[in-house]
């Protein structure tokens, strides 16, 4: 009967802090603990505008400091929390009970590059545009290219399996990710993994963290594949008056055997966001467009580049904008980053969801989407990765139609599961789709994931709050709390 | 344009894009230090969830104000507005030093007063024993702390050349705004300004009296002596008729174009359009003749001219032509310069120095030139400090040495023909 079910709510032993604190200090030194009020508003939030204040921050420079620290809070039992850039889009930083952020951004020197075994060895804090233009100098590629590249950290895209617009053609950060060394629940430091490409010796821990969210553990060191760099790369605008024909020439370019590196879609609502307020002038016919790259050996290239631009004029493209140098495909990509600036320019608050649906799938829960919003007031846009099926919708809105928002998106979860899709492609759930998790994940799934956990984090105090969703955490906790009070634990 | 600060803060989509472009923060680390970190600062501020603190102020003057953010900025905060009014509740809550304080209020509206001040100083820089490195100098001002100081010129620029400075046939007249360091320290950079717009056919006046931008009392939330300032520098520009202002220095050309609408409102307007960076104003009203030299040369951009005012291309252009043009890795990344900043923070100071000299030395040109005398003063710091082959120099005063006018090319074409 859930009636009677006892509602406990989750409590952590922040008495302990002031106590922890103290031994923080002196085990990791004083220099490198803070919980004045500023430094706990400014480590209070990330990119959803979440905000929770922790209680102490902790600055550690090497893993024996994330060790000792993680050490003194499994102890007192208080809530920890990884950060690096707080660049991420689903709360997964955002220190929701209290406790202690342990913000890793001074752990960012790359430790070693080793061109003949195509590897990095980088401290968790690189920015992943530092690393990939490092292993540049040495004609080797780091792929996975979130857009925050410039500001998130390696750390934070291993954490949340981040994506991004390569990953037709090269995949997502899982695909690179050799080793970890990972500060456990106890302090316990942990290597994983191997530096060689082929490993199957016992499970794959490594891939069981790379999109753990920092409920599992901290990783400190991380080691990641690299590939020869393309030699060059070239991209295509490509303009058309309807959807239908620019999801068409993508099909077509991808069954003419050619992989794209990147095979972007904008809809009508993001041309006209940018037209009337991006200031890029998009002739008023043009309801889709393209924006293709393909990379590999010159002749290739150019051949490709040949047939892509054949194949969307067979599908009726209107316009096509070639780029051969470097300036040339900024200003390709110009009307692409010209989206979310525009966008905030029509309402103040955006909800971005990155679904992902197999690709045969695509028209239809596009279809979808704009039927759920006949007779609504509010502003989609949809573009994104159509080459994996990764579409951004991004709901924009005012405070008022939070709600309406909400069960908009609600509805088209439960649509892009039935097609066989997930409701997160790279952002990771953290706390906003944590709701949702049952939308996607079967009962038996959740219970392994659970037992996972709690094999990792007896205490439950690695990011607690995000990822599983409320009431599970909930049954979790009493169930634990009971355990301990028969002495089970 | 007035500052509402809280339309800005409500923009901030709290991203961290600016992570990627703040100087001090990619030194740092710090989410203090940053755009974003200032910002929920400013909004617990706002909510009374925190008082004005010694951390908030450090938080605030940390900031070089290079604007660099407001550039990159995907949803467009205005972070110029947020960052002043944080250094004016600074100013308000906690008061200004003494020191800057007096200098804000009595010496900078009081040219006689400031010559004065500096002419103390020249003096003793000569008489004191001080450490030097290239141009710079360590003493007398003990009150800078390790920050170095460049010698000051005999003579301020408003002595030597304040005044009209008439041609045969001026195409236009422009009053020529001299800014402090010019003034004080780089009297050639004015000389090579004067020169090069006459040589041009343009009239020049140097209003005589004309005062600091007010940048440094900004910048410490100054905005009574701010204000003054500014009205001052109103009077002496609009009685003189112009038809456009020049500027050689980045942070004065900003101020005037930015931070005067700030203050000042619609009456500024019609100066704020004639202001111009000399560079900009001889790209885009006058036609030139150059002789390239064999020197390597490179440029630095000063960032309230790049990121600001959005002024690159101009000076290359002027560089391309007077000589074998080099582009600089990271031109457009801070030099480290700046005001309070450096003289709050000089240990950041030096290490955002280092890397651009760095640049510069792989560069391998022989003159590095900026458009911005505060960015000319810690790239020859920084190149004194390493012992490097290479001259820091203003834009106008390359162009000084390549530009051939009428004049000087008859005399060639007459030396030609008698030989």
């Amino acid at each position: 009967m859930k009636l009677f079910k006892k509602k406990v709510k989750i409590q952590y032993k922040v008495e302990n802090v002031a106590k922890a604190i103290d031994r923080l200090k002196s085990d990791v030194g004083d220099s490198r603990v803070y919980n004045n009020i500023e430094e706990r508003i400014c480590y209070a939030f990330d990119a959803t505008k979440q905000s929770s204040l922790p209680d102490v921050i902790v600055k550690p420079e090497t893993t024996e400091h994330v060790a000792a620290a993680v050490k003194i809070a499994n102890e007192f039992e208080i809530p920890i929390y990884a950060r690096g850039a707080g660049t991420g889009l689903t709360g997964g930083c955002v220190p929701l009970k209290g406790g202690m952020v342990i913000d890793i951004m001074k752990m960012n020197k790359i430790i070693e590059i080793s061109p003949h075994d195509l590897t990095a060895i980088v401290e968790p804090c690189v920015i992943t545009k530092h690393l990939q233009n490092e292993v540049a100098k040495h004609h080797l590629f780091y792929p996975p290219d979130p857009s925050s590249a410039d500001s998130s950290t390696i750390g934070g895209n291993v954490a949340e399996c981040a994506g991004g617009i390569t990953g037709v053609k090269y995949g997502v950060t899982r695909n690179y990710i050799l080793s970890l060394e990972v500060v456990l629940a106890d302090g316990t430091i942990m290597k994983c993994g191997r530096r060689t490409l082929k490993s199957v010796t016992g499970y794959d821990l490594t891939r069981l963290f790379v999109g753990s969210e920092g409920t599992l553990g901290i990783f400190t060191k991380i080691g990641v594949r690299l590939i020869p760099m393309p030699k060059k790369v070239l991209s295509v605008q490509a303009q058309f008056t309807n959807v239908d024909d620019a999801l068409a020439t993508g099909d077509d370019v991808i069954n003419n055997n050619i992989l794209p590196r990147t095979l972007e879609m904008m809809d009508e609502i993001s041309i006209k966001s940018v037209r009337d307020y991006g200031g890029l002038n998009i002739p008023e016919e043009v309801k889709a467009i393209l924006i293709i790259d393909v990379d590999g050996q010159e002749t290739a290239v150019l051949e490709e580049l040949d047939t892509i631009e054949e194949l969307c004029r067979k599908n009726n493209a209107v316009h096509l904008i070639r780029a051969n140098t470097t300036e040339e495909r900024e200003k390709v990509w110009s009307v692409r980053r010209a989206i979310s600036p525009a966008l905030y320019k029509i309402a103040p608050l955006k909800i971005n969801e990155d679904i992902c649906v197999p690709r045969s799938k695509i028209k239809d829960i596009l279809d979808k989407v704009k039927k759920s919003l006949e007779g609504t007031s509010i502003f989609m846009a949809a573009f994104g990765h159509i080459g994996d099926g990764n579409i951004h919708l991004n709901y924009m809105h005012h405070e008022n139609e939070v709600e309406l928002v909400h069960k908009l998106v609600t509805e088209i979860f439960k649509e892009v599961v039935a097609l066989g899709g997930t409701i997160s492609g790279e952002h990771g759930i953290g706390t906003t789709k944590q709701e949702f998790m049952r939308t996607e994940l079967t009962a038996e799934e959740l219970t392994v994931m659970r037992s996972l956990k709690n094999l990792f984090d007896p205490k439950g105090i690695l990011n607690p709050g995000k990822m599983f969703p409320v009431d599970d955490d909930e049954e979790w906790y009493n169930m634990n709390t009971d355990n301990k009070k028969n002495g089970l634990v | 344009m007035s500052l509402n600060w809280e339309e800005e803060i409500a923009k901030c989509s709290m991203c961290g894009k600016c992570h990627s472009v703040c100087p001090v923060y990619l030194e740092t680390g710090e989410e203090s230090m940053v755009t974003r970190g200032r910002i929920s600062l400013a909004i617990a501020l706002r909510d009374h969830q925190i008082t004005m603190t010694e951390a908030l102020k450090d938080s605030v003057f940390s900031c070089k104000k290079c604007l660099r953010c407001c550039k990159i900025c995907p949803t467009g905060v205005n972070f110029e507005v947020i960052i002043q009014h944080l250094l004016y509740s600074v100013a308000e809550e906690m008061g200004i030093p003494l020191l800057p304080k007096l200098v804000f209020r009595w010496v900078l509206p009081r040219r006689w007063l400031f010559n004065l001040m500096l002419k103390c100083a020249s003096i003793g820089q000569r008489i004191m024993p001080a450490k030097k490195r290239g141009p710079m100098r360590h003493l007398p001002m003990m009150l800078l702390g390790d920050r170095w100081v460049p010698a000051l010129s005999k003579g301020s620029a408003l002595k030597q050349f304040g005044g009209v400075h008439k041609v045969a046939n001026p195409k236009m007249r422009v009053a020529f705004f001299t800014g402090c360091l010019i003034n004080y320290v780089y009297t050639d950079i004015a000389e090579a300004v004067i020169d090069v717009l006459n040589r041009l056919d343009i009239e020049v006046v140097v209003p005589k009296k004309q005062l600091c931008c007010s940048l440094p009392a900004l910048s410490l939330g100054d905005r009574k002596a701010a204000t003054t300032i500014m009205f001052k520098n109103q009077d002496a520009m609009k009685e003189e008729k112009v038809d456009a202002i020049v500027a050689a220095c980045g942070s004065c050309t900003k101020s005037l174009k930015h931070d005067y609408m700030h203050v000042l409102e619609d009456s500024w307007q019609e100066m704020s359009d004639k202001v111009y960076d000399i560079s900009e104003f001889i790209e885009k009203f006058t036609e030139y003749k150059t002789e390239p030299s064999e020197e390597k040369l490179t440029y630095h951009d000063p960032c309230h001219l790049f990121w600001a005012l959005d002024i690159h291309d101009q000076p290359r252009d002027q560089l391309k032509r007077s000589g074998n043009y080099v582009e600089l890795e990271g031109a457009s990344n801070c030099c480290g310069g700046g005001g309070v900043f450096t003289l709050l923070h000089y240990d950041l100071t030096v290490k955002i120095m280092n890397k651009k000299i760095d640049d510069i030395e792989k560069s391998g040109a022989d003159i590095v030139a900026s458009n911005c005398p505060g960015c000319v003063m810690q790239i020859s710091d920084g190149i004194a400090g390493r012992d490097l082959n290479v001259k820091a120099m203003h834009t106008i005063q390359v162009l000084r040495k390549s530009l051939i006018d009428g004049s000087k090319r008859q005399l060639k074409e007459e030396v030609e023909m008698a030989s």
